[in-house]
């Protein structure tokens, strides 16, 4: 696949703030998920390849075109920011319609698009209520559907989910798939990992500045050789088990689970491990009940690469 | 029983809150969940005596939430959403006076406030200026203060807004560590539902005023039917056929994980056996639940 | 022994309600006036009027000692409730009391507010009523050791440097105006500025509030006054109006020959609408969103 959007040797400061540090990636259609501690540099990322500020050093890139001044490219982007940004005096609607007549729309296409966003995000009985009234949740999705209203090709999502009740959640992160579906290219940033595992197996993640990983999760977590694979085995005779592979080299630690009705294994050489689990279970007539493995998710290898 | 209330009933104007919620809450960490405007927040506030119900009656630390307001918030704890704390403070300063507004001795305060910093890992920053702390120290030091007059129960709202997934964690460990060995029971509202599976072990849902929803999540989650979730690795065509040949229904998902359906009268153990003699890896295997999110979406009447 | 183990531990104690419970926000206010730059120099600004005075009081028991200064004044310096009342309606000592304002009581509720404090005080066994009490207890205290700490220091000092009763004996009820008009001034500056301190998240704001709803009241009728030539503009002014009471509570003539009853209706009102707005204005309720 051709990459959407190609960033290089890309650094940004503010006086002596530290934004990002010398960043080179490219993205491909689909759900990016961008996440990095507070301050690492998201928003920084995501304002560079919007082309809202100017990197100091470094190129952006979108379909091969330069992002700087190319208004007409601007056209395909959809940005949603972090912070309330609204003209408050607003309805919804003409929020929206205000925004669209930037775009070189005719007033009933503008209409239409403005009013088929709202149905989107399901705000179609707020439209004509002012921003100033709107709950948290409402706010958040009126800043969701000016994004997505032109319905541009790229789609730029900082922080989406946040302030959202669960059913608000549920419903944007279906809308974000379906624009998957339609072979868009959509960077979320969220805080809240399970919400991302939930969306996309692809992530950026930015620290200190600079990308510390990208790519597909359990090939990240494949690629992080200090911290062995714990695989967590529930069944009813954990000792027997963990008897008949003490002495193989692969296993390197073993634990048991204060109710005895788990164990928690070290291994180096996962291949081996698993291929021999099997004929244990059977052979000793163990009842096993559930495999998993706890640090093969999003939680751990963001602890493993950014924790302390 | 810390928690019981009967038949509450609220309405602001015309707007009806609450009609009919009753609870009777001992597990040591509860989940409150509800869209927005499911009253939530009027079941707090009925709940912490800022207001008084309609109807019905109740108890909360056996206070009664009508006549004994201010004894409730004497002995709870309250941890606000909002990033709040008052300038001019270090976070010695800011626990103890708080300690102190709750009831306790100046002297107590002081000393109750360096040990419940030391506890929720402030100890480095004590001494700074609040207008100095990063957005995860303030919701530690909002916890410090929940905690300085040592109450037995803790209402936390939203108690990770706004922390990044490190912060998140530190704060769940705290939350989970309290709720599990200190013999304090937590009552957390939040939208974030990773979070209060992470640690509550009971939940209750609200809709339009009324419970949707309440029980043991694990109890909740639990399906009716015998299906089981499994990643493989190897050559798995011809352990997917016997699989199938077994009475077996097998669906896979786009994250390559196979949703096994069995009949009930197969032992699941029978895969094993097939994995053992088909040579085949098994890396993942549970049996199926339902998410907390589609039981909550199934709670309050959404697909 | 037992070993103590890491972690969480209960507090042995009981809970109590206090005799005071709103102390701890009054001796925070007091403590974080105290370290604002240049307070101490308004402060100690303010006292400046209640030094002169004193040794006025002294110099007037001593009139014969300093007798070789003057020269055929003999009415020079008579300590009566005029003396008093000069003290406490001085255009200097009330601008004073007024930047005392700005530093301890613009951030009172401001601060709150922009921080959302409410919401961390009224989860507290802590009552609106007690909350305000609190607050304005700071306010109270600066002002009263400016008005009437020193008026009772002078009404004493005047009975020790005369070594006699006589002075009190002429004017038995000058304690009672010394106590009235501090507490009636203290307590109309008290709501004006947390009136004032809740309008605002900002606190520079308050203070530019404080200073020019002051300053520009008596502005705007000294403006009016000329042109007019009318008593009854002096009702505009904050100032003019206290200075009206005051010089009816002391007993002496009033500045404008307007009846004192409508200073003090205004004042009063002012101070009422204050505390309407501001029983109005924070709710404990809404500290659960």
């Amino acid at each position: 696949m051709n990459p959407v959007i190609e960033v290089k040797n890309l650094s940004k400061w503010y006086g002596n703030v530290l934004g990002l540090n010398d960043v080179t990636l490219q993205i491909e259609p689909g759900i990016t998920g961008l996440l990095g501690p507070n301050g690492a540099g998201k928003s920084t990322f995501l304002k560079l390849i919007t082309g809202q500020i100017i990197p100091k050093i470094g190129t952006v890139s979108i379909k091969g075109k330069k992002v700087r001044n190319n208004y007409p490219l601007f056209r395909e982007i959809g940005y949603c920011p972090e912070q309330d940004s609204f003209y408050e005096e607003l309805t919804g609607k003409e929020f929206l319609l205000r925004l669209l007549s930037l775009f070189p729309y005719s007033p009933p296409e503008a209409e239409a698009k403005a009013e088929q966003a709202l149905e989107i995000v399901e705000l179609t009985k707020e439209k004509d209520r002012v921003i100033k009234a709107y709950s948290r949740g409402m706010r958040q999705r009126i800043k969701f559907a000016q994004a997505i209203a032109h319905d541009p090709e790229i789609l730029v999502l900082d922080e989406p989910l946040s302030g959202l009740d669960p059913l608000g959640r549920r419903k944007i992160i279906r809308l974000i798939k379906e624009y998957q579906k339609k072979g868009k290219t959509i960077i979320v940033s969220s805080h809240i990992l399970p919400e991302i595992e939930a969306m996309t197996k692809t992530i950026i993640l930015i620290h200190q500045g600079k990308v510390f990983a990208q790519g597909d999760i359990h090939y990240i977590r494949d690629l992080i050789d200090t911290h062995p694979h714990i695989v967590s085995v529930k069944c009813d005779q954990p000792r027997l088990l963990a008897e008949k592979f003490i002495h193989e080299d692969f296993v390197l630690n073993v634990k048991f689970s204060p109710a005895e009705d788990s164990l928690l294994v070290e291994t180096d050489n996962r291949d081996k491990f698993f291929s021999l689990l099997p004929s244990l279970f059977i052979e000793n007539k163990i009842e096993v009940q559930e495999i998993t493995s706890p640090d093969d998710n999003l939680q751990a290898v963001f602890d493993y690469l950014v924790g302390k | 029983m810390s928690i019981e209330v009967n038949d509450l009933h609220f309405s602001y104007g015309k707007v009806k809150a609450l009609s009919g919620v009753g609870l009777d809450l001992e597990e040591q960490a509860i989940g409150l969940l509800g869209p927005n405007g499911a009253g939530k927040s009027t079941l707090l506030r009925i709940l912490l005596g800022f207001l008084s119900p309609d109807e019905g009656e109740g108890k909360v630390l056996g206070y009664d939430i009508k006549e004994q307001q201010s004894l409730i918030r004497r002995h709870v704890g309250y941890m606000p959403e909002d990033d709040c704390f008052i300038p001019g403070m270090d976070a010695v300063t800011f626990t103890s006076y708080f300690g102190e507004l709750s009831g306790m001795p100046r002297q107590e305060a002081m000393k109750r406030a360096h040990e419940v910093l030391y506890y929720v890992g402030l100890e480095e920053g004590r001494y700074r200026l609040l207008e100095t702390y990063s957005v995860g120290m303030k919701q530690r030091l909002k916890l410090a203060q929940t905690l300085v007059h040592d109450p037995k129960l803790l209402f936390l709202d939203e108690p990770t807004s706004s922390l990044d997934p490190q912060g998140r964690k530190e704060i769940l460990e705290l939350i989970k560590d309290i709720s599990s060995k200190k013999d304090i029971q937590v009552l957390i509202s939040s939208h974030i539902l990773p979070d209060i599976e992470a640690v509550c072990s009971h939940v209750v849902i609200l809709n339009k005023g009324q419970i949707a929803a309440q029980g043991e999540i694990s109890k909740l989650k639990e399906l009716k039917y015998r299906l089981y979730e499994m990643k493989v690795k190897g050559e798995a065509q011809s352990f997917l056929e016997k699989l199938k040949k077994m009475g077996c229904r097998i669906e896979a998902t786009e994250d390559m994980i196979l949703k096994v359906y069995m009949r009930p009268n197969k032992n699941p153990q029978e895969i094993f056996r097939l994995a053992s003699e088909e040579r085949i890896q098994i890396r993942h295997f549970v049996k199926s639940q339902s998410t907390l999110e589609d039981l909550f979406a199934k709670a309050v009447g959404v697909d | 022994m037992t070993i103590k183990e890491k972690g969480y531990s209960h507090w042995e104690g009981e809970l109590a309600e206090k005799k005071l419970p709103w102390w701890p926000i009054t001796r925070f206010g007091i403590r974080s006036t105290f370290r604002k730059k240049f307070f101490k120099f308004f402060f100690f600004g303010a006292l400046l009027p209640a030094v002169v005075f004193l040794v006025g009081i002294y110099i007037s028991e001593r009139l014969e000692d300093f007798r070789f200064m003057i020269r055929n004044q003999t009415n020079f310096l008579t300590v009566d409730p005029g003396y008093f009342k000069s003290y406490f309606t001085g255009d200097f000592l009330l601008f004073m009391m007024v930047a005392i304002l700005v530093f301890c009581g613009s951030g009172l509720i401001s601060d709150d507010l922009k921080h959302n404090s409410l919401q961390l005080y009224f989860s507290r066994p802590l009552k609106k009523g007690q909350y305000f009490l609190g607050k304005a207890s700071v306010i109270f205290f600066f002002l009263f050791l400016v008005t009437l700490v020193p008026g009772l220091v002078f009404f004493i000092m005047k009975l020790i440097f005369a070594g006699n009763f006589k002075f009190f004996a002429s004017y038995p009820w000058l304690p009672l105006s010394i106590i009235g008009y501090s507490v009636l001034v203290t307590l109309f500056f008290a709501l004006y500025t947390l009136f004032l301190s809740s309008l605002s998240k900002n606190r520079r704001y308050v203070s530019i509030l404080i200073f020019a709803v002051y300053i520009f009241s008596d502005i705007i009728f000294g403006i009016f006054y000329g042109i007019f030539r009318s008593p009854y503009f002096a009702l505009i002014s904050l100032k003019v109006n206290l200075q009206q009471i005051g010089a009816f509570i002391f007993n002496q003539k009033l500045p404008y020959s307007i009846p004192w009853i409508y200073s003090f209706l205004i004042i009063f009102s002012i101070s009422l609408l204050a505390a309407v707005y501001l029983k109005n204005k924070v709710k404990e309720v809404t500290i659960i969103k």
